[in-house]
């Protein structure tokens, strides 16, 4: 054996890393040659003090100012992705299924005209055309959010943003898009919808509610960045039993812990 | 297993799910730490070290194939970032920032406690003697968790030329160990 074979042998014996036999022939060798076994051993004492070197901890200063570049790394990405999403919207359009929603939204707010032009005022016309015109967007954010392709209930959501003031047919349906949707950029999407109708009681009791159905770290964070904005001391109850989740995220317990203390 | 789950959440970190960075810094963040804080800098340089290391991960993310082990890439980055910390030009400089009296030891006084203290002390004074490539080879085979062919995987080296490394480097950990124990 020459000195570098030994080398990688004594290396090998070291780490532990040899099958039965190898480690039987090289003790062999060991205990047949001095000046190998003198070299293991001067070896083996460093190789142990190596081993019992120690670090201290991290502090959790480090990990606070990971999360903070990864939440700044997220934001960017959301950014840049804003065009996108107005490309993809205008593609879904495009669709049949859209193309025929578009007219029969025009063929609906024709009749209307047609059917109310004689004898009418101008100005009662363009309401009552205007309000269908709304009663059709909202039974088509209905059927959109019923949806199975999430871009399709993305889509929903997005024209829900259009309608001026959303009847309680369409705030319910968004609560519940919150609630039971499977997809998270859908149940986002929701919530940025519902943040137009926070002046009314029922919303807010809503998004309290749907605190303790989140799973999603963003959207956990998202509600308590939401509550704090509103002030939601009905927030602080559900906010609790969520930190009491074994499994919750470390950085959402941070935020939930800060945004308590904002609250009261 | 670990290796390859931390390839496939690299690979998701590389297509725009950067949450998914979150986990391979919670699987990874406390041996980084002991690296960079077993090559002789303060806790607080080394908390610094291990953030630009993810940093440059999020940076070069794209630049990542998949082929290899995600801690070999990681270490990579680490080694450089070590590198760019203490200036390129001073690669193979004897470190001599490190004062013992600083290492933290939070552990009840004692006699067994004084001798682990005072090897430990010695132990660092040899390593921050030992020239920067010698001292990131020992402190590297030092993680349990590494295999030597990771190890090589990291040095971009053969597996046998990354024992050999090691090898030579114990060999002169504890030449300065006995000289320093003699002075």
């Amino acid at each position: 054996m020459n000195e570098e074979q030994f080398e990688v042998k004594v290396m090998d014996y070291l780490a532990d890393v040899m099958t039965v036999d190898e480690r039987a022939a090289f003790e062999t060798i060991l205990k047949s040659d001095e000046t190998y076994n003198q070299k293991y051993k001067a070896l083996l004492k460093s190789w142990n003090s190596m081993q019992n070197m120690n670090a201290p901890e991290p502090s959790e200063s480090m990990d606070e100012a990971f999360y903070g570049m990864l939440d700044l790394a997220l934001e960017k990405t959301k950014l840049k992705q804003r065009p996108n999403r107005l490309f993809d919207g205008l593609r879904t359009i495009l669709k049949p299924q859209w193309a025929l929603g578009v007219v029969l939204l025009a063929l609906g707010v024709a009749i209307g005209y047609w059917i109310n032009t004689e004898d009418t005022p101008d100005s009662v016309v363009l309401t009552e055309s205007s309000n269908e015109a709304q009663e059709i967007r909202q039974k088509l954010v209905l059927t959109l959010l019923e949806q199975p392709s999430a871009n399709q209930r993305l889509q929903g959501v997005s024209e829900a943003n259009k309608i001026g003031s959303a009847d309680e047919i369409v705030i319910k349906a968004l609560l519940q898009t919150l609630n039971h949707d499977a997809n998270v950029n859908v149940r986002l999407a929701a919530i940025e919808s519902l943040t137009h109708y926070v002046d009314q009681p029922k919303v807010r009791q809503g998004l309290v509610q749907a605190i303790p159905n989140q799973e999603s770290p963003i959207l956990q964070i998202t509600l308590a960045n939401l509550m704090v904005a509103l002030q939601e001391k009905s927030s602080i109850e559900p906010f609790r039993q969520l930190l009491k989740e074994k499994q919750l995220d470390t950085t959402v317990q941070k935020k939930i812990r800060t945004s308590i203390e904002s609250i009261i | 297993m670990q290796d390859l789950d931390d390839n496939a959440l690299m690979l998701k970190v590389k297509n725009g799910d950067l949450d998914k960075l979150g986990l391979l810094y919670e699987r990874h963040k406390k041996r980084l730490f002991g690296f960079f804080y077993n090559l002789g800098n303060a806790p607080s340089e080394s908390e610094d070290m291990v953030q630009n290391v993810f940093m440059r991960i999020l940076k070069y993310r794209k630049s990542y194939t998949g082929e290899g082990l995600f801690a070999a890439w990681m270490f990579r980055m680490a080694r450089n970032v070590n590198y760019d910390h203490h200036g390129r030009s001073s690669k193979n400089r004897s470190l001599e920032m490190v004062d013992p009296d600083t290492v933290r030891l939070e552990r009840e006084e004692g006699d067994d406690h004084l001798d682990k203290k005072e090897n430990t002390q010695q132990l660092n004074r040899a390593l921050s003697l030992l020239p920067t490539e010698k001292r990131e080879v020992l402190v590297l085979s030092k993680l349990r968790e590494l295999k030597f062919r990771e190890l090589a995987e990291i040095l971009g080296c053969s597996e046998g030329a990354a024992k050999v490394r090691v090898h030579r480097a114990l060999n002169d950990l504890r030449k300065i160990y006995i000289q320093l124990e003699t002075v």
